[in-house]
């Protein structure tokens, strides 16, 4: 409570509570240093299950099923598929998926001290102009109200908690992900000019009179004179503008690991400078930078939108077989529970998963699917009885150690409203950034747990000294095709068109992998793009 | 023979570097305590370092009378040096508060220190003087002395100062310095005359500094009573804060983490003015809710009105409320409120707590510590405010402690205008209380059915409130301030106002 005189005494006393707590602690410890074991789990999509593609030896189908529209896969864009399929009056639909729940991506854990995020982990604030978007949020009550200037007011206790972000930087946290402390003035000068140009590109509108870079992606400009940057990689076009600023670079690496899983040597220009551009931060005034998150991540976005398929759903079922038939499609589906097969046939199909897996089940895919580059990512979620923070900058919802190998760690309690956390829970974040996905890949199940261990602790060392005397649990979650990332030539080329379109206007596809970044404003627009396509079709059909 | 000299020489030469580097590592602890605790690093720094050189000059001057018993002399000062030198920096903790002339004993033993580590080169040199080249001798004993003093301020800020803390990094090179005579006296016993008197001093020295070393806990328990400059008569740490009660004449304190809670001298004019006026212009008062406030002191007033039929207190300590539902003192300052029939201790957090309650209250009087960190800060932004309203009857009141409107009026502002988004009527008020300075308050009526000039019922016999409520919403100019924003969970804004202003302090 009031503070009164003592304040200004703090100084001298905080001294001497850190030397008694310093000479104290070590006879604590003594005591207490017993050989602690961490439990240790691993995790990951089922590849087991899914593999079993490659060999499709199933049972034989035993049972029968018939539906109007089936949708292949239960991601986010499956899950907004069912969602426009139930508000445009289509009620006869079935969703099939390969794991035990739907959600894909935006899937969670929990433990007993919080929920935690098994992958995508926020939403930042949707552009004004994504009214869709805007819509399923307000019907979720994330948007309480419009204001009076029209301005959607968001829930406060779903936008990130202050503070939301810190960077460890030359031993000491500081606010914000750029390095501040001891910059050079080039390195200044150097941010400052990355940013405006960024400003410049997110404003900036083509001939058609459309935004050069927009989510979703599709509606930005087809003006050409920007797509050449979809030709080199981020780092190439750093170059070219002259950003030699190690700090600069090290930061805009970072921001496309985040965002695609692979950094800026392998990522297209074009895709990098959308994700500083995409954003218009224009649907609130004066909160640039705010995002949408929950102790579980986008598997709060999931939850809303399991509502759309519930009695319409069937999990742990891997579709094997998909035929074109005159009167419809027939789809084979493996249930993994109950080792049967079972064959549904449906009038049009919506193909909702990724194009790694339709190469499997569709001719004439595998060659198409060869230029879709998926990054494998690994989460490490710890428990953890104390961070032994340094205390320079309180601990934020993200926390990003420079020169780190991985992405830094989200605090998954930011979001709760309690004082005090028996434990603390993070997220430790990881891309295998490479230019062989597929290697990575093998690595990622080849290597044996005490090497993540290894890789995870050491990463965490760099700000957290003792912290692997702290854990209590480890989490490891493994993500063999984590996202989409989008390589040079990609978002423009060839292969991702080819794969959006529609076979015999029976089967339809939807996913983030054919807009190309892997963000959930996409899949949210894949699902409802694909339910218009199909709906539309077949009104001009009958 | 040569090899045994060789072993003489370079055990000396190894005491050369001890010494530089213990010496050093003094100086800077003297360095380091003087800035914290006096202000000014850069002054402190500069002054010590010339002192601590100067005295060494002073020693190397003395050294050469030095003339007899050489080798014992060297034992004896390293012994010496190690007793200061370790002792130095709990000594200048526990003289801080209460010497006049705490500068004048800071630079006595830098400058002892100094002086100590100043005749021991002369005197080693002399020592070795005939049994090695001169050339040698002065090259290699200074080197030693430069690599100790570089590995010394290397160390210090990287290594000691955060493992060890100031207090720990000189007693630990005061023993590392005492175990080097230690050695000396057992390998060179030969040498050494009185050799057993010498070993004696030197194990008494360096039992002398773990036996502090064990008691530091104490000693700065101890130091922390002088910092309150009262008699510390109960403390103990919870899981969630550090209590201390302390007594001094007539006059008892609270201290909740060193920040004074409340002193028995005037703490009825606080707790008067938080409770008071709610209670007053509310339509209803039978069930209320006081959150924070574990010392029962608001309680206490609450009770003074006969209607009230219940009252829930929701206080996240339990190690508080205890104490004050036990401690025969403490009961006393709150007339056993906490034990009354009609009070409900819940130890829970009061924002969770506040979700998930089912009840509706008429007065909500809402006593938290001052939003100094970010979990703090949640409970005075508006999402809380919106909980706090859905559990509110209709023509309910509540009444918020929000700091000093003198020395935090950003702050105190900005938590009134974070209840004005969320109540239709909101004021401000503030109090004197010398314990703490002028201390304000905000409160709102959920409804248009009362006015904060209401007064629907009087308590007797109170000491300062007196029902006029329009004499206490006057601020001054230097206590408004307009420029704030409203306090959300995802900007914290308070914390930042909070820090800035008292951090000025």
């Amino acid at each position: 409570m009031k503070s009164g005189e003592n304040y200004k005494f703090s100084r001298r006393f905080f001294l001497k509570s850190a030397a008694a707590a310093v000479l104290i602690t070590p006879f604590l410890q003594a005591c207490k240093e017993k050989a602690l074991s961490i439990i240790f789990r691993i995790t990951g999509t089922n590849h087991v299950l899914g593999h079993r593609l490659r060999t499709k030896n199933f049972p034989k189908v035993s049972e029968q099923l018939k539906v109007k529209y089936l949708i292949v896969g239960g991601g986010i864009s499956g899950l907004s598929a069912a969602r426009e399929f139930s508000k445009r009056g289509e009620t006869d639909f079935l969703l099939v998926e390969l794991e035990k729940e739907v959600g894909g991506n935006s899937s969670n854990g929990e433990n007993q001290y919080s929920k935690f995020p098994l992958g995508a982990h926020y939403l930042p604030l949707p552009n004004k102009s994504d009214t869709k978007l805007l819509q399923f949020l307000h019907e979720e009550n994330i948007i309480q109200v419009y204001d009076s200037q029209g301005f959607p007011v968001f829930d406060e206790a779903q936008l990130t908690f202050a503070p939301s972000e810190r960077l460890f930087y030359r031993n000491s946290w500081q606010e914000g992900l750029l390095p501040r402390i001891g910059n050079t003035p080039e390195d200044e000068a150097q941010m400052l000019r990355f940013f405006e140009q960024m400003e410049k590109f997110r404003l900036a509108k083509g001939a058609d009179g459309k935004y050069l870079f927009d989510i979703p992606l599709v509606k930005s400009s087809i003006d050409g004179k920007t797509r050449v940057l979809d030709l080199i990689t981020m780092a190439e076009w750093c170059n070219q503008q002259k950003f030699t600023s190690s700090l600069l670079l090290e930061y805009i690496n970072y921001c496309c690991r985040d965002d695609f899983g692979l950094g800026i040597e392998f990522v297209s220009a074009w895709a990098g400078i959308h994700y500083f551009a995409g954003r218009k931060h224009d649907s609130t005034p004066n909160s640039a930078d705010t995002v949408l998150t929950w102790p579980e991540g986008n598997a709060r976005l999931a939850q809303h939108l399991k509502k759309y398929v519930k009695g319409k759903s069937l999990q742990s079922h891997l579709v094997y077989e998909i035929t074109t038939e005159n009167n419809g499609v027939e789809v084979k589906v493996f249930d993994a529970l109950n080792n049967k097969s079972i064959q549904i046939t449906a009038e049009k199909v919506m193909m909702a998963c990724p194009q790694f897996v339709n190469q499997y089940l569709l001719p004439e895919r595998k060659k198409l699917a060869q230029d879709f580059h998926y990054a494998p990512w690994l989460l490490a979620t710890l428990v953890v009885t104390d961070l032994g923070d340094n205390g320079s900058y309180p601990l934020c919802w993200d926390n990003v150690i420079q020169g780190a190998k991985g992405l830094g760690y989200i605090n998954d309690q930011q979001q709760s409203v309690q004082q005090v956390h028996a434990k603390k829970v993070i997220t430790y974040y990881y891309s295998f950034s490479s230019d062989n996905c597929a290697k990575s890949r093998k690595e990622l199940y080849y290597k044996n747990k005490e090497h993540w261990k290894k890789l995870v602790f050491d990463d965490l060392r760099l700000a957290h000294p003792d912290i692997e005397s702290k854990t209590e649990e480890i989490n490891v979650h493994l993500l063999g095709h984590g996202m989409i990332s989008p390589v040079p030539g990609f978002i423009f080329g060839k292969a991702k068109a080819e794969a959006a379109k529609a076979i015999d206007n029976r089967i339809f596809f939807a996913h983030s992998d054919l807009a190309g970044i892997s963000i959930f404003e996409e899949a949210f627009h894949q699902g409802i793009q694909a339910v218009n396509q199909i709906l539309d079709a077949s009104t001009l059909d009958t | 023979m040569g090899k045994k000299f060789l072993k003489f020489e370079y055990l000396l030469l190894f005491a050369v570097f001890t010494i530089a580097t213990c010496g050093l590592v003094y100086e800077l602890v003297a360095g380091t305590l003087a800035s914290y605790l006096l202000g000014d690093s850069v002054k402190q720094f500069s002054f010590i370092i010339g002192v601590y050189l100067f005295a060494m000059g002073v020693g190397s001057y003395f050294a050469k009378f030095l003339t007899k018993n050489m080798l014992n002399t060297f034992v004896e000062i390293e012994i010496l040096v190690g007793l200061i030198g370790g002792l130095s920096s709990v000594v200048l903790f526990l003289l801080f508060e209460s010497v006049y002339s705490f500068q004048l004993i800071l630079y006595l033993l830098v400058f002892i220190t100094g002086c100590l580590v100043g005749l021991e080169i002369p005197l080693l040199m002399n020592i070795l003087k005939d049994k090695v080249a001169f050339r040698d001798l002065v090259s290699n004993v200074f080197t030693f002395d430069y690599i100790g003093a570089l590995l010394a301020s290397i160390l210090f800020p990287l290594v000691l100062v955060p493992k060890l803390g100031i207090m720990g990094t000189s007693l630990f090179f005061g023993m590392i310095n005492i175990s080097i005579a230690i050695v000396l006296c057992f390998s060179l016993k030969k040498e050494l005359k009185n050799v057993y008197l010498l070993r004696f001093k030197a194990i008494g020295a360096f039992v002398t500094l773990v036996v502090v070393a064990f008691f530091s806990d104490s000693i700065l328990s101890y130091t922390e009573g002088n910092l309150y400059g009262e008699n510390i008569i109960y403390s103990n740490t919870t899981p969630y804060q550090r209590i201390v009660l302390t007594h001094n004449k007539s006059d008892y304190r609270l201290y909740l983490n060193n920040n004074l809670q409340f002193s028995s001298k005037d703490e009825y004019r606080y707790h008067e003015a938080l409770v008071h006026p709610a209670m007053a212009m509310a339509k209803n008062t039978k069930n209320i809710l006081v959150l924070g406030g574990g010392d029962g002191l608001a309680v206490r007033e609450i009770l003074k009105y006969p209607e009230v039929q219940k009252i829930t207190l929701v206080d996240l300590d339990e190690g508080m409320t205890k104490l004050f539902k036990t401690n025969t003192i403490l009961t006393g300052f709150n007339e056993n409120a906490l034990n009354n029939p009609k009070v409900q201790v819940l130890n829970q957090d009061a924002f969770v707590w506040a979700k998930s309650t089912q009840s509706k209250f008429d007065v909500v009087v809402i006593d938290f510590p001052d939003p100094s960190n970010y979990s703090l800060g949640k409970l005075y932004s508006l999402n809380f405010y919106n909980t706090i309203k859905s559990i509110l009857a209709k023509d309910a009141v509540i009444v918020v402690q929000t700091t000093s409107p003198f020395f935090a009026p950003k702050s105190f502002w900005c938590i009134n205008k974070t209840l004005a988004e969320t109540f239709p009527q909101v004021d401000a008020y503030h109090a004197y209380v010398p314990s703490f300075g002028e201390w304000g308050f905000s409160i709102a009526i959920n409804s248009f059915e009362t006015t904060f000039n209401t007064v629907n019922r009087r308590a007797e016999k109170l000491r300062f409130y007196n029902y006029q409520f329009d004499q206490f919403n006057y601020f001054a100019k230097d206590m408004i301030s307009n420029d704030v924003e409203i306090n959300r969970l995802d900007n914290q804004i308070l914390v930042r106002y909070f820090d800035e202003e008292w951090g000025k302090l």
